[in-house]
């Protein structure tokens, strides 16, 4: 099907470079300098700017495999080289930042791109922070920014409230703000443009999350897929194709309908390669045909020479013994014994035996070469007949060969008669159906039909007793252990038989072994086999002379039969369609995975969701504060621009609140990019001057303590 | 602007006694990487502790509920000493619990959980004694029953349900 909904995969496009700006304009100024330090990307710029540059936070120390340089990869730069993608580490492990190193070589590359070239970096700083950072993370950032590289003052933010604060116009406002993060969400209300951090929430479960149970989503639908499907193709499908639907319940019923499934999937085409078929012209098939016959022709011809030559030696043997035994009459007994010896022959009857064997031998290869192959000539046992008593040693040994022989020939005659007997059989067999089916077609296919059943209702109960075999408690096993304990039992023989002196007959009657059939559920018994057999013949023979037996009603086609709906959710692909089998349809996917916000348990994730929390957080303020929380509800964060998220809130959160209060969600005007400007309007203000921690109160109190403001965090705070 | 290659040590050219002409242009990758960068805005008297191992999650958390701990018997000590002097009840400071990474966590959910099919995602009403698998109806039942143990642990396993069979 040539779709228009089948989306191919995007190829990625190489990273560009980008050359470091210059420093000119901020050489003296003190500007301060904006650093939003996300686990998905990095996002740095002077507060004069109006937009930062971005750029993935990875970082890769690799080791060049062609020319042995060591290469240290920032962001975006990568994805060039495949192994240093593998080496990649990142300063964040989900929602800690964890990895100095990285953070030391992704401050470097931020230094280095604003082009600073000063001994020190002599600007103040306003950086972001998770939300209740551990104070491990902020004390180790804090000696890196004030040690290595000597800042004059270091400010945290926490990224949500700043895009709150440049959204508002920069100036305070109240809200509830819901911050999507990478690895995580918030929930963190404001009020007169403070944040209260008390009664923020987190929940576990962010983008990275959605991405990997995307992907085992997938994995468990396609376990058979052709390529390996990676993370960024994941984030990908993630972003073009993953909705939050404002009511699930009534979504999945709607799908229930395979057509209303196939109307909302959305496939997904990987990267395949056709097989190439060799197509050999005719020329080619032929001479390959003449090459071989050649080559058997050749073989014929080595084979015949041997034979000639051992036709040929074996002449020359029989020549030479018949030589040597004439040579007896001239030599004396002794000298002729000596001779003997030499040759290998222990006496006379050992070479008049060698003779014999030769000419026996050569006579038949010259017959063979006469007549052609198989000549079944009719061996004769002349010694069977004549009794013992007539016959001396030598002969009776032969007698008991020709007795062998003779009852082996026998017995292949027997076989080869019984053989042509039962053919014979099958083909009156044959006839006789035949002659039925022309005198009355339907009565016969009736019959069929009826055998046709009653086969398939025999291994139906066979498959459905095996079945109850398993289960422990059936009345099937019930009665196999009842079979076991009786053969096992001690007293097997009723009472009165054994008085009268009778013995376990069991074996006698061939019939008591069939028992055991039964007994043992491991075997595979011959009678389905059989029962299968006679099943295909049954259904060939229908299917050639009953038109109203189609290849639907065959139990091949019953067995394998899938549901409308399950067609419809995994669509099969037959064997050869390459194309096919490289495809993705995503249909109840899109929405299953954004849904995992509003319920993580659903993936496995122990945790309130989205609307309960907000229950939660609304629940701990008066209701004249939940008025205000309310009236601004904001969403932020890259994550947020997921489609449909702003209904499905408005319908989360209108029930559990008194009809009169207004509720309003607004969504940033850039949600990946509106904490750094907030940062950036923030760090213009006179504010921003006193919430940092300068040097020496860095030198004084240590890493760990911050000063508290509104957009910051509370703990270790003064 | 000058590009970034330019402020790298140029590759060393080969000598022409060799034959070979062309100078080895330096490839994307090199022309990324900012190891040979200069930095001059390092503070080179600071040696960072490369001691120090760098610490995982599980440490980084387990330091920051003992921190907690402490901070929580502290004061719980201090409101006592103050009892004890001033013989009379204190009115607790309002201060607020200082969160911490730890106690902003969400609670788990007090709201009954739907039960959604493994496979499909459907509603699923059902659940397969063998396995625990959750199903949608006899359709996708059978599929059930036709799967291997390992593919049923993986589909519980997306659900966070990991069955330990020893």
């Amino acid at each position: 099907m040539a779709d228009t909904r089948v989306i191919r995969l995007p190829t990625p496009s190489p990273p560009s470079l980008s050359a470091p700006s210059s420093y000119e304009p901020h050489g003296d100024e003190h500007t301060p300098l904006i650093i939003d330090n996300g686990s998905t990307t990095l996002r740095f710029g002077f507060a004069t700017s109006d937009t930062p540059r971005t750029s993935s936070n990875i970082v890769a120390k690799y080791k060049e495999r062609k020319q042995g340089r060591q290469l240290l990869l920032f962001g975006d730069a990568v994805d060039v080289e495949s192994g240093a993608k593998a080496q990649g580490k990142t300063p964040w492990e989900g929602d800690v930042l964890l990895n100095f190193d990285a953070m030391e070589h992704a401050m470097d590359y931020t230094f280095i791109q604003l082009g600073i070239d000063t001994p020190t970096v002599d600007h103040p700083i306003l950086m972001t922070e998770r939300l209740a950072s551990p104070l491990h993370s902020r004390a180790l950032t804090s000696e890196l920014m004030f040690e290595l590289y000597s800042v004059p003052s270091l400010a945290y933010a926490v990224d949500a409230p700043m895009s709150f604060y440049h959204n508002n116009g920069a100036k305070p406002a109240d809200g509830l703000v819901v911050s999507f993060n990478t690895a995580s969400t918030s929930v963190i209300p404001m009020l007169a443009g403070k944040g209260i951090m008390s009664q923020a929430k987190r929940i576990p479960w962010g983008a990275q999350h959605s991405a990997e149970y995307l992907l085992k989503l997938i994995q468990l639908k396609y376990p058979t897929f052709s390529t390996r499907v990676t993370s960024a193709q994941t984030s990908w499908m993630l972003h073009s194709f993953c909705e939050v639907s404002p009511d699930y319940l009534s979504l999945l019923r709607k799908l229930r309908d395979p057509n209303q499934l196939r109307a909302v999937e959305r496939i997904v085409q990987f990267p395949f390669v056709l097989p190439t078929i060799e197509e050999r012209t005719e020329e080619e098939l032929a001479r390959i045909a003449d090459r071989r016959r050649e080559q058997g022709k050749k073989l014929q011809e080595l084979a015949a020479k041997a034979r000639l030559e051992k036709l040929v030696q074996k002449e020359n043997d029989v020549q030479y013994l018949t030589n040597l035994k004439e040579r007896k009459g001239t030599e004396g007994k002794r000298e002729w014994q000596n001779l003997l010896q030499s040759e290998g022959f222990s006496d006379d009857v050992a070479l008049d035996q060698a003779i014999k064997k030769l000419e026996a031998d050569l006579k038949r290869t010259r017959k063979k070469e006469v007549e052609g192959d198989d000549v079944i000539e009719e061996p004769s046992f002349p010694l069977v007949d004549v009794p013992d008593a007539d016959l001396d040693e030598e002969s009776l040994k032969e007698k008991r060969k020709q007795k062998l022989m003779k009852a082996g020939f026998e017995a292949r005659a027997r076989a080869r008669r019984e053989k042509e007997k039962e053919r014979e059989e099958r083909e009156a067999d044959e006839k006789r159906d035949e002659q039925d089916r022309e005198r009355d077609p339907s009565a016969w296919t009736r019959k069929l039909r009826d055998e046709h059943q009653s086969l398939l209702s025999r291994m139906k109960e066979r498959s459905r007793r095996k079945v109850a075999l398993t289960d422990r408690k059936s009345a099937a096993s019930q009665a196999r252990m009842k079979n076991i304990a009786s053969l096992a039992a001690d007293d097997r023989v009723p009472k009165k038989r054994r008085k009268n002196g009778g013995e376990d007959m069991f074996g006698a009657d061939d019939a008591d072994w069939a028992i055991y059939r039964k007994i043992n559920t491991g075997a595979p018994s011959s009678d389905e086999e059989d029962d299968l057999l006679q099943l295909q013949t049954v259904e060939q023979k229908l299917l050639m002379h009953d038109p109203t037996f189609g290849d639907e009603h065959t139990h091949a086609a019953m067995t394998s039969q899938r549901s409308a709906f399950m067609s419809a959710f995994r669509p099969q692909y037959e064997d050869g369609d390459v194309e096919g089998h490289a495809r993705i349809h995503l249909s109840i996917e899109r929405w299953r995975v954004c849904e995992a916000y509003f319920s993580p348990s659903m993936a496995g994730v122990d945790c309130a969701g989205l609307g309960e929390v907000l229950q939660n957080v609304l629940t701990t303020f008066s209701m004249a504060d939940r008025g205000r929380l309310v009236n601004n509800v904001f969403l932020t964060g890259a994550p947020a621009q997921v489609p449909g998220l702003v209904d499905r809130l408005h319908a989360t959160l209108r029930p559990i609140l008194p009809p009169e209060m207004p509720l309003q969600i607004v969504r940033a005007a850039d949600p990946a990019l509106d904490a750094w400007r907030g940062m950036a309007d923030f760090a213009k203000t006179e504010e921003f001057k006193s919430v940092g921690v300068s040097r020496a109160e860095y030198e004084e109190w240590g890493a760990e303590r911050i000063r508290r403001w509104w957009g910051g965090n509370w703990n270790a705070s003064v | 602007m000058p590009p970034k290659g330019s402020t790298r040590k140029k590759p060393s050219a080969v000598p022409s006694a060799e034959g070979s002409a062309t100078p080895q242009v330096p490839s994307l990758a090199e022309q990324l990487s900012y190891l040979h960068l200069a930095r001059p805005f390092k503070n080179p008297n600071y040696t960072k502790n490369t001691n120090r191992r760098t610490k995982n999650l599980k440490t980084v958390l387990g330091q920051e509920r003992e921190r907690e701990r402490q901070e929580r018997e502290r004061r719980r000590g201090e409101k006592e000493q103050e009892m004890e002097v001033d013989g009379e009840a204190h009115e607790p400071t309002a201060e607020e619990d200082l969160p911490s990474y730890l106690s902003i966590e969400a609670p788990p959910s007090v709201l009954p959980q739907k039960h959604y099919c493994d496979i499909t995602g459907l509603e699923a009403p059902y659940t397969d004694p063998v396995t625990g698998l959750r199903y949608h109806d006899k359709s996708i039942y059978e599929l059930i029953k036709g799967l291997t143990t390992s593919a049923a642990k993986d589909y519980l396993s997306a659900r966070g349900v990991n069955p330990i069979v020893k």
